[in-house]
């Protein structure tokens, strides 16, 4: 998308202080919010034992590997990691596709039945039956043991229906009528006109869904934790914390000696760890999505 | 989904909170079970079964849920699970709850009547019974189940649910049977160097202890540049339990029966912080906080903060239990030959109490494993479960293969020094690979310094071991106190008369949801009040500690206590029972 | 690009035919929507399916439920749940917090994202802004474990930053106990939530102002206006839209905010101002076996956000004609 650009833009004094003192509050935001994931990032590369001292702020201070080389020697994460991508991608298309069309149709004004779709669609944040009910419904359809469960339930999110909504309703109503005028049916008018115009808002909730679908690990134990064919990765992972956590459950019990069990990787560390390694996919695929949304815009251009 | 996330934080496996929120299931229990995974080398050495020859019979293949996580599972493809599938012909296709105790996932299953063959439910198990799903074990075990009632022997009565319902849903697992304590991790932790420096003087009482942490701290307010801490606690949530309130009646003498003291005459339960001994304790620790002597973050630090001024040496005194801030001990043992690690002393609040931490409860039965009404075979399921409970069954659970992982010298047995290694410096893989712990909890055992048949110990534990892995001040501080190990300190159990209900702790909640409330309302109340009362001026300590006592009124505790009071008794009454 | 500009008469004209009434016209008007129809009505059933259907768990508030009986075999109760909840002093108590801290947190977390949104697009180098853009969501992905934890030392009296600064500017003589104190609890929840999620929650903005027509931003400047009241003229009414749905839906969720950052900010000392409504519905509900009470709270929970959403959509559509529903 092309944006209006530089042509007879001039700095004032005005906007020179106003892009510094915007610079410099960026600067300030960047420093704060990069604190806690550095600080996570030096945890995860220092001795476990060491960390226990407290004291870590942005850089490890016993550096070592040993955390990663855990969470990686453990088996099953190549298959999690598999089925990972995999809902994640389709978890992210089919509520792409739902929603940016029951958005669609929620924004044309003329239909008949929006308000009643809005509505019953609205109410859905809202309520939940609980986690019974919702089970027994899986069990059903035939879901549980089956990699379905993880992206067919909540497939239709309301949320993104009407993040999408909204930005259609910015986008001027005289395009669809054109191209009415032309003879597009409303699907056509859908894929046609709409969808690209959509960009930044599909590209924003695909980001929410394919988030929300690497992240979850519960239904995951839920429907198929007896089933090793659909483990997910965030799965495996929460396994592996659990092995390093087990010295201090089996203490209590037996005489075994602790600082046998201590030799090991703490929990604290691994978790730090497992918060990497699950978020740098996520920054790796990020950009993909940024420039939808991000840069490239109205005064991006101008390289004043 | 932020209750869900919740989850993910949970680092200790006993957190309070980690409950129901969520409720689930799955176990496709039935179905894939039957025919598949036979045994690899089903033909080799399958001499010697105690079980008899019939529990070599066939493959088959037991789904199994248990409650608490076993991340280490290795679907019986470790050297020990081979061998027990070699022995047995069973495959165990288990599931392990990776959250919340598997509450939700039991409470899914109670709901859906989808059950794998056999469960671990640990404290849910209740949910099953009301829904049927388990079967009574009374009679299996009398036909086919000799190893159980030998290992269980004199405690049958306590395998019985309830009184109303005396039957057998649980065979119980988590418990050792007749366990002898070779180290105590608990009591009143002070630095070795502290009682290095003080030459080692008697601390018995509070105000010998409170003196030590005085005279020290006074010589040396600082350490290594940073204030020395005289004494720090752990309120973190649960563990205001463990560091708080715990010590209270263990310093007046109490053993361990939970939230409540429990009259030995009268079998009539309140809950111990009514003591007017315990106001006394707490006051102590008012007068700590008031002498400057007591951490001021005591109350609002987290566990790791509170962890990292132990790591970094400079607090003198603990009131916890060794699990509670081992690592944080272990990041300092080597410093100056352990002089800033800590002993663990049986303080009281004066030389009229003793302290209970061992007094003897017999076996506590609890929790362990169920078969449920979908198990395809229940009998082969009880051969399988009496199998591992048997000599064979156990020494394989406990110490591997003979000729792999330990061997036999002279007729004792013993672990190589490169395996010992391996399982020190890598027990995960260690655990993975050879399958040894794996299968603790899947039968029961018979706990440390229980020797079998042949003279050895069914467990690997010795006081051998223990004494070895102290630091040279540890070592030192033993010396002079004329112990070997930090219980030789400690009243022994023998001291002291078993209680007829074992611990009021493991008997199970009533299901009552008054009772439940009361008391959720009652330890809100308490764990509010008493960090406040430690934190007030010493002329109001009363004030704030009579409102507490006034709250718990309010919330009608006495109605809690007297279900708990009939619980305590029908227990003593199934228990005694002949 | 004509076609970017006058959008409002479309709208008032398909309006106006909405108007239309008569059975035949319907049906008609049905007909020659069916391409809108056969767009709707099958993710219509799926939420009917996956949402509702469920629902008939709430008559769980009804009964003392017992996972292992059937529905009929349930003890039904009536209200005495609900009973329970509301004459539990420490249900108000739980939901003052709740009200306080979801408030405190709307008016923050809602209007600063936006603010860094709309800044943010004024930054001029592309790279500088992706960086800041992404590193700003971040903490979003950091467990709220580590941020409380974080926090807790920089509040701390012992060489925490924020008592150091304090007293090295000389504005105590005391480090004070800011995590001890219940007074100070809410804003530290709320300053902590801002810290952790505001990139995150400003992505959404972004994405908005990224729609807005170049066109406008061009002929504004051509009349002369600066940054300040582009923003303020242009950016912040192209995004109205968005924000009046977000805050909308928002409001709907004022009483669910989740227990997670409390219960981890909190200690035993403010329990008092941290306890919420969510914590409290786990602790009294599902922790103790009490699946009924909790339903109960959930229904209570979800009459209570679904009254907020209709008020805070009837206020929106007056005020700013803009709505979900």
């Amino acid at each position: 998308m092309a944006r209006a650009t530089a042509g007879g833009f001039n700095a004032t004094r005005g906007e020179k202080t106003f892009d510094v003192i915007n610079i410099i509050i960026m600067l300030i935001l960047l420093v704060i919010t990069l604190y806690p994931f550095l600080n996570v990032l030096a945890i995860s590369l220092n001795n476990s034992q060491d960390t226990v001292r407290g004291g870590i702020t942005i850089l490890p201070r016993e550096f070592t590997f040993e955390n990663y080389r855990v969470i990686f020697a453990y088996e099953g994460l190549l298959q999690g990691l598999q089925v990972s991508v995999l809902r994640t991608v389709v978890g992210t298309v089919l509520g792409l596709a739902s929603a940016s069309m029951l958005a669609f149709t929620l924004s044309r004004v003329d239909f008949q039945a929006r308000r009643f779709v809005s509505v019953f669609l609205a109410l859905t944040m809202y309520f939940s039956g609980g986690l019974i009910p919702v089970y027994l419904l899986m069990r059903d359809l035939h879901l549980i043991g089956t990699f379905w469960v993880y992206v067919l339930p909540g497939m239709v999110g309301a949320f993104n229906v009407f993040i999408i909504r909204s930005f259609i309703d910015g986008l001027p109503y005289a395009l669809q009528e054109s191209a009415k005028l032309d003879g597009a049916n409303d699907f056509t008018i859908y894929w046609r006109i709409i969808l690209p115009l959509c960009k930044p808002a599909l590209a924003t909730i695909a980001l929410f869904l394919a988030v929300g679908q690497w992240n979850s690990w519960f239904d995951t134990y839920l429907y198929n934790g007896s089933n090793e064919t659909w483990t997910t990765l965030q799965y495996e992972l929460m396994k592996v914390l659990q092995s390093t956590q087990q010295g201090g459950a089996n203490m209590r019990g037996s005489n075994e000696d602790l600082s046998k069990l201590m030799n090991q990787v703490s929990p604290e560390s691994i978790k730090m760890a497992i918060t990497i390694v699950v978020t740098v996919p996520i920054l790796v695929v990020y950009p993909f999505l940024q420039r939808y949304f991000v840069g490239g815009m109205t005064l991006g251009a101008v390289k004043a | 989904m932020k209750v869900l996330q919740m989850k993910k934080t949970r680092t200790a496996a006993m957190l309070l909170l980690a409950g129901a929120l969520a409720v689930t299931a799955g176990c496709s229990g039935s179905g894939n079970n039957g025919n598949g995974n036979a045994p690899a080398a089903n033909s080799a050495a399958n001499a010697g079964t105690d079980a008899g020859g019939e529990a070599k019979a066939d493959p088959i293949t037991f789904s199994f849920f248990g409650a608490d996580a076993s991340p280490n599972w290795n679907n019986m493809q470790d050297e020990v699970g081979k061998a027990i599938t070699e022995k047995t012909g069973v495959t165990i296709k288990a599931e392990y709850a990776v959250s919340g105790g598997g509450t939700d996932k039991i409470a899914l299953m109670a709901a859906s009547g989808q059950y794998p063959d056999m469960v671990f439910a640990k404290g849910d198990i209740n949910k099953l019974v009301d829904a049927g799903a388990v079967l009574d074990l009374t009679d299996l075990i009398e036909e086919h189940a000799p190893n159980l009632k030998k290992v269980y022997g004199k405690y049958m009565q306590r395998l019985k649910y309830s009184k109303e319902d005396p039957a057998i849903y649980v065979l119980p697992t988590n418990d050792s049977i007749d366990q002898t304590y070779f180290d105590a991790g608990g009591g009143f932790e002070l630095q070795q160097r502290v009682l290095k420096e003080l030459g080692y003087p008697q601390i018995k009482t509070l105000e010998d202890y409170e003196n030590a942490l005085k005279t020290y701290y006074a010589k040396h307010p600082t350490t290594d540049g940073q204030p020395t801490i005289p004494l720090t606690l752990d309120a973190d949530n649960w563990r205001i339990m463990i560091t708080v309130t715990n010590p209270a009646f263990l310093a007046t003498g109490l053993p361990d029966d939970g939230e409540y003291y429990i009259n030995p005459e009268t079998y009539e339960a309140s809950f111990h912080i009514k003591r007017p001994e315990e106001r006394e304790y707490i006051r102590w620790l008012n007068k700590m906080f008031n002498e400057g002597l007591l951490d001021k973050e005591a109350f609002v630090q987290k566990s790791d903060q509170y962890k990292a001024k132990i790591a970094s040496g400079r607090v003198l005194g603990l009131i916890d239990q060794e699990w509670g801030y081992a690592d944080a001990e272990n990041a300092i043992k080597t410093k100056e030959d352990g002089a800033y690690t800590y002993a663990h002393l049986p303080v009281t609040m004066s030389s009229e109490f003793k302290d209970a931490s061992f007094a003897p409860t017999g076996f506590m039965a609890g929790y362990g494993i169920a078969i449920t009404e979908s198990c395809k075979d229940p009998v082969r399921a009880i051969k399988f479960l009496d199998w591992l409970a048997s000599d064979e069954g156990q020494v394989l659970r406990n110490w591997g293969i003979e000729g792999k992982h330990y061997e036999v010298q002279d007729g004792k047995r013993v672990i190589p020094a490169d395996i010992q290694k391996q399982k020190t410096e890598d027990n995960a893989n260690f655990t993975k690979s050879t399958g040894i712990g794996l299968y603790y909890a899947m039968g029961p055992h018979y706990g440390d310094g229980v020797k079998d048949p042949s003279g050895n110990y069914y467990t690997t534990n010795f006081p051998e071991q223990i004494i070895e892995g102290y630091t040279p001040a540890e070592k030192e501080t033993l010396q002079a106190y004329g112990a070997s190990t930090w219980i030789d300190l400690f009243p022994k159990p023998s001291e002291f008369k078993e209680r007829p209900y074992g611990a009021a702790w493991n008997i199970p909640a009533p299901t009552d949801p008054d009772y439940n409330v009361i008391f959720k309302k009652a330890e809100d109340i308490i764990w509010k009040k008493v960090p406040e009362a430690i934190l007030a001026k010493p002329e109001d300590f009363d004030k704030v500690f009579d409102d507490m006592l006034a709250q718990l009124d309010k919330v009608n505790l006495k109605k809690a206590e007297e279900i708990y009071t009939q619980a305590v008794k029908d227990r003593v009454e199934q228990w005694s029972a002949k | 690009m004509e076609a970017y500009t006058d959008k409002t008469p479309g709208k008032q004209a398909a309006a106006g035919a909405a108007e239309q009434s008569g059975l035949s016209r319907f049906w008609r008007k049905m007909k020659s929507q069916k391409v809108l129809y056969f767009m709707a009505i099958p993710f219509v059933l799926w939420v009917f399916v996956f949402s509702y259907l469920p629902l008939w768990g709430w008559t769980m508030a009804f009964q003392d439920f017992k996972p292992g009986r059937t529905f009929m075999e349930q003890d039904w109760v009536g209200f005495k749940h609900f009973v329970d909840l509301f004459t539990d002093e420490r249900f108000y108590l739980v939901m003052r917090n709740t009200l306080a801290m979801s408030f405190m947190g709307l008016i923050v977390g809602f209007t600063v994202p936006i603010l860094f949104a709309v800044l943010l697009s004024e930054l001029r180098g592309k790279y500088f802004k992706r960086t800041v853009q992404t590193v700003s969501y971040l903490p979003h992905f950091v467990s709220w474990v580590v941020v409380a934890g974080i926090v807790t030392k920089m509040l701390s009296t012992e060489g925490g930053a924020v008592n150091d600064l304090l007293l090295g500017l000389n504005l105590i003589d005391q480090p004070i106990q800011f995590l001890a104190k219940g007074e100070w609890f809410w804003s530290i929840v709320t300053a902590s939530d801002l810290w952790k999620e505001l990139g995150w929650n400003a992505i959404i903005y972004l994405a908005a102002i990224s729609g807005i027509d170049p066109e406008l931003y061009e002929a504004s400047r051509v009349d002369g206006a600066n940054r300040l009241k582009q923003m303020w003229h242009i950016t912040l009414p192209g995004i109205r839209t968005t924000i009046s749905v977000l805050l909308i839906m928002s409001i709907g969720h004022l009483i669910s905010i989740g227990f997670e950052k409390q219960f981890l900010l909190g200690n035993n000392l403010v329990m008092d101002y941290s306890e919420v409504l969510d914590l409290y519905a786990l602790n009294y509900g599902l922790n103790l076996g009490r699946f009924s009470f909790g339903t109960a709270i959930g229904i209570f929970n979800s009459v209570v956000s679904i009254l907020l959403l209709f008020a805070a959509n009837g206020v929106l559509k007056k005020v700013t004609k803009e709505s979900i529903m």
